[in-house]
């Protein structure tokens, strides 16, 4: 079946057409699901290699319980950003040894006039920022402000609660503010 | 933090995620060849797909499990085929039974006695 006709089915459909065999049915998936697991990656690793090695791994993961998955349990993205995270986390720790509050800076690999740099620096300070906050205040945020999920769906993948997923999202905001406030000025926010 | 400085910070901080969402950068496709090529070789280790389309380990696994087994399966299924088989066929020799039954004749009443059932017959033992 051709790739555009498989943009109606649901991500577990796909899922069973690739246990059963069906080539097309991972290249639909691959096409669907790796941008957001690469973006979740990003945004809590920081670091775009990284990033990439967690989506490979997380996508082979996927692969590998095709045949076990249940429909009806669990969305596929919920348990994919579940994974990413946990990957992450791990991969942090090995990095990192046992700090998991900081993480490398983001690679600055853009140069150019300060005007048009302006939203691209913007988006590169907030990665930095939330590099300094606790892993799952920053998990919290990725999910809620910049992947944009419901708190009920950010409880679900962080296995907690919404009131829990509440007060992350708080405090993590706070700290966003806190850290970012020195650099107002300098990303054209003088006049805030 | 007053309610006028929340609200600018809110707001500032939106900014930022704003840009942050827009940042998002697309997976290379050499990325994305890694992980196809993955997928081929995953996909390669599973069982056959059956030409029906039917996944072993679905519902079909679960009914044979629920019945006991494929030996119970192929039991099951040899007493349905039989009793199909009497049903559709009429066999003439289970009509023949029947009718017997249904309508007996004197022959049905005919016993052939033992020797000395004369004996036990006189003495009124029979």
């Amino acid at each position: 079946m051709p790739l555009d006709m498989m943009s109606d089915i649901p991500d577990e459909a796909l899922l069973e057409r690739f246990a059963r065999g069906d080539a097309a049915a991972a290249r639909a998936l691959t096409m669907r699901l790796t941008p957001q697991v690469m973006a979740h990656a990003y945004r809590l690793l920081g670091n775009h290699a990284e990033a990439e090695d967690v989506s490979q791994e997380a996508m082979l993961r996927l692969w590998k319980i095709a045949p076990e998955w249940r429909r009806g349990e669990a969305r596929i993205t919920t348990w994919l950003y579940r994974v990413v995270a946990n990957l992450c986390v791990d991969r942090l720790r090995r990095i990192q040894g046992e700090s998991l509050e900081s993480v490398p800076e983001p690679q600055d690999e853009r140069k150019g006039p300060a005007e048009t740099l302006q939203g691209a620096e913007r988006a590169q300070a907030l990665q930095v920022a939330l590099g300094h906050l606790p892993a799952r205040q920053r998990q919290a945020i990725v999910l809620r402000d910049l992947e944009g999920l419901a708190n009920p769906e950010v409880a679900e993948i962080m296995e907690t609660s919404v009131e829990a997923v509440e007060s992350l999202l708080a405090r993590g905001r706070r700290g966003l503010v806190a850290d970012l406030a020195g650099r107002r000025e300098e990303l054209g926010f003088g006049d805030a | 933090m007053r309610e006028t400085d929340k609200h600018n910070a809110d707001r500032v901080l939106e900014t930022y995620f704003e840009a942050a969402r827009k940042d998002c950068r697309a997976p290379s496709s050499e990325l994305m060849a890694r992980i196809l090529a993955d997928a081929a070789d995953v996909q390669a280790g599973f069982p056959v797909a059956r030409a029906s389309g039917v996944r072993v380990g679905g519902f079909v696994r679960q009914l044979v499990q629920g019945l006991g087994g494929w030996p119970a399966v192929a039991g099951l299924a040899a007493a349905v085929v039989t009793g199909l088989w009497i049903g559709m066929s009429q066999s003439s020799a289970l009509i023949a039974y029947a009718t017997t039954y249904d309508e007996p004749d004197e022959a049905l009443y005919l016993v052939d006695l033992s020797a000395d059932a004369l004996f036990e017959l006189d003495e009124g033992a029979l």
